[in-house]
């Protein structure tokens, strides 16, 4: 079972053009364009029926935005990253495909403040606060100061 | 929300409706539970849609992990949970491990089991006894709760804490399981297995019980399986989905258990899963506790570990908990991500919700077993009638009881 998925996953690697690295013993790290993410999920669901989505990372590497989806139902993992530019902070939502991402995404899109496309629920808060200020940037980003936040979130209670 | 007033929210397609039409309350409700909030849409008894607004608690434990020691941070993301906090330590104690190297000795694997599988009867006791609080059956409640202080007496004893054992250490165990104590603990579980058996049958032949849970809470395997549902939600629809047998961590991988799963798909089947769940896990420590093997229980690691990254997952009482882990090779990681199980259950607990009555919202909710008190408050919205109303946790579960037994209604 394993080799024979290890092998699907590698092949669907390649039709996507993404690059596949083993860090460990039944793990397999796929790092993909942010344009063909979509198309390999989709893929992995439909084709190798690799269906549990055990949650998305999204991690703050200097000018790009990390997102990693984990699929690790068993001893198989299937992690698949991609970066997406700072600059352009937006990326196709995979909730069509499994419903069960939703709060997923809405978290990363409070945290970090990626978007997103395709996700009905991605303009409501989920985690934040309801009197976060508009321009105060995403807390969980290396630039954003926890003292800082602190004090701002006091003045706008103060202000009320 | 009062702040959007004229927003639209689409709400999955099904209905639409303007926000203006809800009652704003005050974003944190200092009550006994912890405070989250769900949007329930009514087309008269019928819920047709739920938005979820959790956060109230949310205290950026993710990002105070990053100013943090590594060491520091495994006691820090006990206290994520006062109920299933042993497993949180475990995970990302796993997660960083995997990054040192290190291998963790065996009897250190085995306290390991013990620990986790005591808490998940204490988890699963609890979730009974709230169980039978909502359905209006108090005196299970105090029985099981009752019982439950003999987990905890037997947790306090090997680890000298109630809630937050702080027995992990990264790559082994702070403690050693005290001597003599092989006896006692078998006894104990023997003791547990049989009122387990006990509340079997009391749930199969009451009939408070049975009115308020069966073929309520209905889901398929399918939409399960979609929704990414982990743990007990999973495995009450058939889905053999268990960290535990599917990916062995500690030493699950050396004690014999059986994984329970069941057909029915309603909170009766819950009931029952996670009472012979528990009887399962007595077997475990039972089994452990005679096979404990002989060594050290903990290696010492530098306080700089590595660089790299690594994800762990365990099974929580709830299902499963994720941890990812990335270092730069510092005396602090760089990134730590931890999802909860009851994260991942809330899209299946919102579906589950929708076609049920007012009166199943207490009982459905608490049946995903979630790790806050979330019937603290509530508002409505009918749509037929455009009348608000918001309810306390109390109001909502006597409004439960007095649907399914009005009887009880007229006595008074």
């Amino acid at each position: 079972m394993s080799e024979a998925f290890i092998e699907r996953i590698t092949k669907l690697a390649a039709d996507t053009k993404a690059k596949t690295s083993k860090p460990r013993k039944g793990e397999t790290f796929v790092e993909v364009d942010q344009s063909n993410v979509r198309d390999f999920i989709s893929r992995l669901v439909n084709e190798v029926h690799v269906l549990h989505l055990s949650t998305i990372t999204g991690l703050d590497l200097g000018q790009n935005f990390g997102v990693i989806y984990h699929f690790t139902y068993d001893r198989d993992w299937v992690q698949v990253k991609t970066l997406v530019p700072k600059t352009t902070p937006t990326i196709k939502s995979i909730v069509d495909i499994i419903p069960g991402a939703i709060l997923y995404e809405m978290e990363i899109h409070d945290m970090l403040g990626l978007t997103f496309e395709g996700n009905p629920w991605i303009n409501q808060k989920l985690l934040l606060p309801d009197n976060w200020p508009a321009d105060l940037p995403p807390p969980l980003l290396k630039t954003s100061k926890p003292a800082e936040i602190r004090k701002r979130l006091h003045l706008e209670v103060e202000k009320k | 929300m009062s702040d959007e007033p004229k927003r639209k929210v689409e709400s999955a397609g099904l209905v639409e409706y303007s926000v203006e039409n809800l009652v704003p309350f005050g974003p944190i409700h200092p009550a006994l539970k912890e405070p989250e909030y769900f949007k329930l849409i009514l087309e008269g008894e019928k819920i047709v849609q739920v938005i979820p607004r959790i956060g109230y608690v949310h205290r950026g434990l993710e990002k105070a992990a990053e100013s943090r020691p590594w060491v520091q941070n495994m006691y820090m993301f006990e206290r994520t949970c006062g109920i299933c906090s042993f497993v949180h330590s475990l995970c990302y104690g796993q997660a960083v491990e995997e990054l040192t190297m290190y291998e963790v000795p065996k009897r250190a694997k085995f306290i390991r089991l013990i620990i986790a599988e005591m808490e998940r009867i204490h988890s699963h006791l609890l979730w009974v006894g709230l169980m039978g609080h909502w359905a209006g059956f108090e005196t299970l409640f105090m029985w099981v709760w009752r019982d439950r202080e003999v987990v905890l007496d037997l947790v306090e004893a090997i680890s000298g804490n109630r809630v937050h054992k702080s027995m992990n250490a990264i790559a082994g165990v702070r403690r050693d399981m005290p001597e003599n104590m092989e006896d006692r603990i078998v006894e104990r579980m023997k003791f547990l297995a049989d009122r387990a058996r006990y509340y079997r049958d009391v749930i199969d032949s009451e009939e408070t019980m049975l009115e308020r849970t069966e073929n309520i809470g209905g889901l398929s395997a399918d939409l399960a399986e979609k929704l990414c549902a982990v743990g007990p939600m999973a495995r009450y629809v058939g889905l053999q989905h268990d960290v535990r047998l599917n990916d062995p961590y500690a030493a699950y991988d050396e004690v014999p258990f059986d994984i329970v799963t069941r057909k029915e798909g309603d909170v009766l089947a819950l009931l029952r899963l996670r009472l012979d769940e528990m009887i399962a896990s007595t077997n475990m420590v039972s089994y452990a506790v005679k096979h404990l093997p002989e060594g050290p229980i903990r290696v010492k690691i530098p306080p700089i570990i590595p660089a790299g990254e690594h994800a762990s997952h365990c099974e929580a009482p709830r299902g499963e908990i994720f941890y990812y882990v990335k270092s730069n090779g510092g005396r602090t990681p760089e990134r730590v991500k931890s999802r909860q199980p009851t994260m991942a259950n809330l899209p299946t607990a919102l579906e589950i919700l929708k076609g049920q009555t007012i009166a199943d919202v207490p009982i459905v909710l608490t049946a995903i077993d979630p790790c806050f008190g979330c019937m603290d408050r509530m508002s409505f919205l009918d749509i037929e009638s455009n009348r608000q109303w918001t309810w306390s946790g109390e109001q909502l579960r006597q409004y439960g009881i007095n649907y399914y037994f009005p009887e009880r209604l007229k006595k008074k």
